[in-house]
């Protein structure tokens, strides 16, 4: 009794005297300030009917909006003196202007600078390459765009924070694990046969998510824009000729292209609560920008006064006309990512990719492998993943998202060991980009987990991807490794995919899937790089009007599993959550999750198989003894274990459970 | 010192350089002996530190005992606060002794005049007695000094007379049928537990006295002291990130079970001019050493090195320098021998009673006295922090200090409020510097800045105003502290611009002794901040807190680290030795941290001195954050119950001598999680607690 009382009387005193004490400014990118944190939700039981998530209003751009923030931009640039090419997206990727200022150096290079800060000589991946200026700021907005959400606002400065070799990159950090997004950068591409691309006709041609000229970016200058809480798209900027990335977190980094970005979004700002400075990995703020609005000079929103005299609207073959369109609105049948309908799928809370005309892009089906596996998935088994896997999400607590205790959002993706796509569902509020990776996690996991990984690989034409096959197995000191022994999780690919092994430690080999320290950067990350490499170029070419071919919806020269069926259609991607599916020994498939933090798409994708396998039998996750942990490298001195998956410390809003995976 | 050679008491008054203080409190031998394992225990690992505690002694700078419950053991009697040695001799001539001064209250009275009803003082009547009359005819005159011998051995100094007239070896030994004590003084002058040259229990012969020594009175003074920590426990460890040690880690938490195993050996030499039993020494030099060797094997990687490929256990050792000073008496500025004196050099420093803000052995310079007959004790000092050895904790001198200072003046004052109550004030002020420091430590971990928040280098500048109060009010012993934090953190870690601190401590323990038990409750308050995102950082955190408090390094709370899992990585929520949820990457290395969710304690506690040579303690504390506020931004997850459970521990010491020589000491803690320690951490180990098991062996030469 009595020390209850002391200690209140002692805190009420304490918070009478605290209780001083205004709101700082800190952190002022132009959104509304949220002076206190929201109150937590009381999180509803999940029954996998739906009703857990509220859809983010349809709200959109318009031309005016759009010529606003051009405007705002221009005038930021030409207080800096730095003319720039400034393109600005819709939330699914539609480009809705491309302004290029008199003046703007036409093309930027893409990073050498190595991880060890030389610049490097010879060039390996997708180091030192020109690429139009354009390209550059459609692939900073879309990554502004895509990796944003009502509960996130991230740019391309938050990007580069999280695709480096250390997390984040920073002189404190040597010897750390990777940026938890490593290898993000080579999604969307030009060549994924998901992605939609410009120029569709009628109701599609807004549908998205649009492709990235250059995946996504981490240099700064890209920004989201938001109107009433919700992302409507997003602006990027080019103009000083660097298209790289921030390797030290620790300074302020006064960038140019990101002044102009978020004197662009004035008025459009994302709402201060959700910038991504208020969202923390282990402890680790995520930055929004470096650049505040005190640093701004004064706004400028006079499109007229700018139009035609500080520059012009340009076209950029692939991507934009010379012309300011209105964006679509997130949600509607037009920007081809829709509620689903009680056909589609049993949670109403589902969101499905739209061809713009009503129809599913991906509607739930059985497996196409019949000529590779003894028992195909089939459509009852494909749904009841994505359904046990979406009432995962929507217990699991957001790691992303404010405020805090948010359910997570993700999209979710399944194919068969064919690559081809069985299904795939998003949260109403997923970031776009998690749509393209979830599926090339998918992908990725089936594809290294089948016993064909070793031969498609060797099959490329490009030896610089078939060099990878001999790599690994020295590696692993298995002359039969990738060839469907071991079930790999993405998180164990990606083990092999890192500049360092383990993940971080200095002075250690480069994973058998990456490159050299001496050579990486977030544009060399290795196979994954190099097996996209080639379309890249080819789009690069079309872009340019060098060459009068795109590239093919089709990434990589990987051989067809049959006639029409490829593996690798979209990229493989790095970074943990997905599992390959199992049907005893099997492999029937692979299931991947993005959008949300990478233990939590982790979770999603290992407890939502396991719970489908529990309720319709037969399939499931990888049997123990052939998951990639139990494969520990002989390093010499040294001994390290692979990773399969890791599930999340407090994972669920409706329990207080921790160690949700454990046994399983 | 005469006498007590072989007791602990002194020589860990020697050692924390406390020859002067000692001479005017008591040093209590278990104030000594809890110091000495926070001093000495010490392993340490990585972010989740298990490091030892600093070398420090408990012996408050200029203070009075600082520790007065823990004190005394064996004594069970409820005595007040040190009085001075020589206040009841000395007082005689000034005391007028008339009996009606004896019914006034205490608010008038000074603590030399009053005399309980009932009790009775040496030399103290309340009736003078009648007047004695020298009368003795035919008495006749002592022998003028020309009656004496002149052939008598000299005596060389008054700390040699006993010696003197022991018998050559092998000669006449008839004088022990006349003088059989005097057996007991002559001894091998090797002997370290009789009168030693080499423990200061004597001065150094004239004729093997160095040159450079000038004058009489030089005293030497060796010690060595092993202290033995085996140490078992549990806390929350993640599964490495990058690799595992076994298949099958899919979650975030692994196995919970460590050990630790460290040996410290303690080597001190001390140089003393003085006159040591009656009167403060003139000059001091002192030099003590720590050596430790520490192995800690832990279930998990990288936890004991930044280096996932490396293995889950670690031997380390080191040698630190936890003394090298110089002290002078600067004069005496009354009869009673109150005085100022100057230390320089590394030394002890102890801001408080309790050790709740600053409790360290630290290079600085310090002022230090007494006034009113020892009543007022006063410091002023400055330090500077030297940087630590990461895994025993001990001063690491081959590093350049961290811009880290410290100033601070403090005042003691004797019977105020109360008679039997010490009263302290303190100010003190932390400047710290290290914006632009980058401190990676032993095991490959950054711990400045720390990996939190927008990770960007502070500077920092605190004052702690602070005032504490030490004794008893009637039979009831009272211990207590409030401190202030004010001042401006120049970058805040959630917002990346200036804050305000402004934060609050306070804490108080009191005890009833009935027989031979002593009834202890204890509550502590440190303030947490609520809004991560204001420009106000609320959350008190000292500057290198060692607290002796609620059960101290035998509680699971005080004694074990636990790393802040998912919310910061190199981030400890608590440190080791430490009571205060700071979120700081390291007690030793790390920065003060204000944004961090406060601590709440509540805790009653029993010591039963079953025997002269055996105690039993028990404790069982409750805790809770302040505001979780901070730990939810940091992790993400906005439901974090402030419960953080109950810390229940039992000890054991056992001196089979009923000296300091020997002690042994083994305690169990366990705690048992409350709703927001579940809500933060789990354990693959099929246990819903964790423990703390400490098996501790000082001896001491």
């Amino acid at each position: 009794m009595r020390k209850t009382f002391l200690t209140s009387a002692i805190s009420a005193a304490a918070l009478l005297l605290t209780s001083c004490g205004g709101d700082g400014g800190s952190n002022d990118f132009g959104g509304t300030p949220s002076p206190s944190p929201s109150p937590t939700p009381t999180p509803s039981p999940v029954d996998g009917n739906g009703g857990a998530y509220t859809a983010p209003a349809q709200e959109s751009l318009t031309v005016t909006d759009v010529q606003t923030i051009i405007a705002q931009a221009v005038g930021e640039a030409t207080a800096r003196n730095l003319p720039s090419v400034i393109a600005v997206t819709d939330r699914v990727g539609n480009v809705l202007a491309v302004f290029e200022m008199n003046g703007a150096r036409p093309t930027a290079t893409t990073s050498a600078r190595t991880a060890l800060g030389a610049i490097n000589n010879p060039l390996v991946d997708v180091q030192g390459v020109e690429v139009p200026a354009a390209a550059g700021a459609i692939a900073k907005a879309v990554t502004g765009a895509y990796l944003s959400s009502a509960g996130n606002a991230f740019s391309s400065r938050t990007a580069s924070q999280i695709v480096q070799e250390h997390f984040p990159p920073a002189p404190t950090t040597a010897g750390l694990e990777s940026g938890p997004l490593f290898g993000v950068q080579f999604s969307q591409l030009p060549c994924s046969d998901f992605n939609q691309r410009f120029g569709n006709v009628g109701t599609a041609a807004l549908i998205g998510p649009k492709r990235s000229p250059l995946g996504l970016s981490a240099d700064p200058g890209g920004l989201p824009l938001y109107k009433n809480g919700v992302v409507v798209g997003a602006i990027g900027v080019m103009g000083d000729g660097d298209y790289g990335f921030d390797p030290n977190i620790l300074d302020i980094d006064d960038d140019d292209e990101e002044a102009i970005a978020l004197a662009g979004i004035q008025g459009f700002a994302p709402p201060a609560a959700v910038t991504a400075n208020r969202i923390s990995v282990d402890g680790t703020q995520l930055r929004f920008s470096d650049v505040v609005v005190s640093d701004l000079a004064p706004l400028q929103s006079n499109y007229a006064a700018i139009s035609g005299t500080a520059g012009n609207l340009i076209a950029v073959k692939g991507y934009a006309a010379n012309v300011i369109i209105a964006g679509s609105a997130y949600g509607t049948e037009a920007s081809g990512i829709r509620s689903s309908t009680a056909t589609e799928f049993k949670n109403r809370d589902a969101f499905v990719l739209s061809d713009g005309a009503g129809t599913n892009r991906f509607p739930i089906r059985g497996a196409t492998d019949g000529a590779s596996v003894t028992t195909p998935l089939t459509a009852a088994e494909t749904r009841a993943i994505l359904e046990e896997a979406f009432i995962i999400m929507s217990r699991a607590r957001a790691q992303i998202r404010q405020p805090l205790d948010s359910r997570a959002q993700v999209s979710i993706s399944i194919v068969d060991t064919h690559g081809e796509i069985l299904g795939i569902v998003r949260s109403p509020d997923a970031p776009i980009f998690g749509t393209d990776v979830s599926l090339q996690k998918a992908r990725t996991a089936s594809f290294f987990s089948n016993s064909v990984a070793a031969s498609d690989l060797l099959g490329n034409p490009d030896t610089d991807v078939a060099a990878f096959v001999g790599r690994v197995r020295t590696f692993l000191n298995d002359p039969n490794a990738l060839t469907g022994t071991v079930a790999f999780a993405d998180r164990s690919g990606g083990n092999l995919s890192r500049p360092y092994f383990p993940d971080g430690e200095l002075g250690r080999p480069h994973g058998p899937l990456s490159r050299p320290i001496e050579d990486f950067n977030p544009f060399a990350t290795g196979l994954q790089a190099a097996l996209i490499f080639p379309n890249l170029g080819q789009h690069l070419a079309f872009v340019t009007g060098a060459a009068p071919m795109d590239t093919p919806m089709r990434c990589t020269n990987t051989p067809d599993a049959v006639p029409g069926q490829n593996r690798l259609e979209n990229g493989i991607q790095i970074f943990p959550g997905s599992v390959p599916i199992y049907r005893g020994n099997q492999l029937i498939g692979g299931l991947g999750v993005s959008g949300d933090g990478i233990d939590q798409d982790d979770m999603i994708s290992f407890l939502g198989l396991h719970n489908a396998g529990q309720r319709v039998g037969s399939i499931g996750n990888a049997p123990k003894a052939i998951r990639a942990d139990n494969i520990v490298v002989d390093l010499g001195n040294a001994n390290v274990r692979l990773r399969y998956v890791s599930c999340p410390f407090a994972p669920f809003l409706d329990t207080d459970a921790q160690n949700v995976c454990e046994g399983l | 010192m005469t006498g007590l050679s072989a007791s602990f008491v002194p020589i860990m008054a020697v050692l924390s350089g406390q020859a002067e203080q000692m001479e005017t409190q008591r040093a209590s031998v278990e104030q000594m002996e809890s110091s000495l394992t926070a001093l000495l225990a010490g392993e340490r690992f990585d972010w989740i530190r298990t490091e030892s505690d600093a070398f420090g002694t408990q012996l408050a700078m200029g203070g009075p005992d600082p520790d007065e419950e823990e004190a005394e053991f064996g004594e069970a009697s409820a005595s007040g606060p040190s009085t001075p040695k020589d206040a009841s001799n000395s007082s005689i001539l000034e005391q007028s002794g008339t009996p009606d001064q004896l019914e006034m209250d205490f608010d008038g009275l000074a603590a030399d005049d009053a005399l309980i009803d009932g009790r009775r003082r040496p030399g103290v009547q309340k009736e003078l007695p009648d007047r004695v009359t020298q009368n003795n005819p035919g008495a006749v005159n002592a022998p003028p000094p020309e009656a004496f011998p002149t052939d008598e051995f000299p005596v060389p100094d008054r700390w040699r007379i006993m010696q003197s007239l022991c018998p050559a070896k092998g000669g006449d030994q008839a004088i022990y049928t006349l003088f059989g004590a005097l057996r007991n003084n002559c001894h091998s002058t090797l002997n370290p537990y009789n009168q030693n040259v080499l423990k200061g229990d004597k001065p150094i012969p004239a004729d093997k006295k160095p040159g450079f020594l000038k004058g009489d009175d030089w005293f030497f003074v060796a010690n060595a002291i092993s202290d033995t920590v085996i140490e078992p426990r549990s806390f929350p460890i993640p599964v490495g990130v990058q690799t595992t040690e076994r298949p099958n880690s899919i979650d975030v938490f692994g196995r919970s079970g460590s050990e630790v195993y460290a040996q410290t050996f303690i080597t001190g030499f001390a140089l003393i001019k003085g006159s040591t039993a009656y009167k403060p020494p003139d000059v001091e030099y002192r030099l003590t050493l720590a050596t430790q060797v520490n192995h800690v094997n832990v279930p998990e990687r990288r936890v004991l090195f930044v280096e996932p490929s490396k293995s889950s256990h670690r031997t380390d050792w080191f040698v630190g320098v936890q003394e090298a000073f110089f002290d002078y008496h600067i004069r005496n500025t009354s009869a009673r021998y109150d005085f100022d004196s100057f230390r320089i050099g590394i030394q002890p420093m102890q801001a408080d009673f309790r050790g709740f803000l600053f409790q360290d052995n630290q290079l600085g310079f310090r002022l230090f006295g007494t006034r009113d007959n020892n009543r007022i004790q006063y410091n002023l000092g400055a330090f500077v922090q030297l940087e630590k050895d990461t895994n025993s904790g001990l001063n690491d001198i081959t590093q350049t200090p961290r811009e880290s200072y410290i100033f601070f003046a403090n005042l003691y004052r004797q019977d105020l409020p109360f008679v039997g109550l010490t009263s302290q004030f303190s100010v003190t002020y932390n400047m710290n510097r290290e914006k632009s420091d980058v401190e990676i430590d032993d095991n490959g971990f950054p711990v400045r800045p720390a990996l939190l928040g927008d990770l960007r280098g502070r500077a920092y500048d605190v004052v702690y105003p602070g005032y504490a109060f030490d004794g008893r009010i009637g039979r009831i012993n009272l211990t207590g502290q409030v401190y202030g934090a004010f001042g401006e953190d120049r970058n805040s870690f959630f917002t990346s611009e200036p804050a305000n601190i402004a934060a609050y401590f306070g804490a108080v323990e009191a005890s009833y002794d009935v027989d031979f038990l002593r009834f202890r409750a204890s509550g502590l308050f440190a303030s947490g901040d609520g809004n991560p995102y204001n420009n106000t950082e609320a959350g008190f955190d000292a500057i290198f807190e060692n607290p002796i408090f609620a059960g101290a390094d035998t509680s699971y709370w005080i004694r074990q680290t636990i790393p802040f899992a998912g919310g910061g990585r190199v981030i400890s929520i608590n440190g080791r030795n430490g009571i205060l949820n700071s979120l700081r990457s390291s007690k030793e290395q790390g920065q003060s941290n204000f944004n961090n969710p406060g601590t709440i304690l509540a805790g009653v506690g029993v010591d039963a001195d079953l025997t002269p040579d055996f105690r039993l303690s028990g404790n069982a504390n409750h805790l809770w954050f302040h505001k979780t506020e901070s730990l939810e931004a940091l992790r993400v997850e906005g439901s974090i119950p402030r419960d953080i459970g109950w810390d229940l521990s039992l000890a054991a010491i056992y001196r089979p001598k009923a000296t300091q020589n020997m002690v042994f000491r083994l305690s169990g803690a366990a705690l048992i999680p409350g709703k927001g320690f579940k809500d933060l951490f789990d354990q693959t180990d099929k246990r819903d607690f964790h423990y703390s098991i400490l098996l501790n062996a000082i001896l001491a030469f």
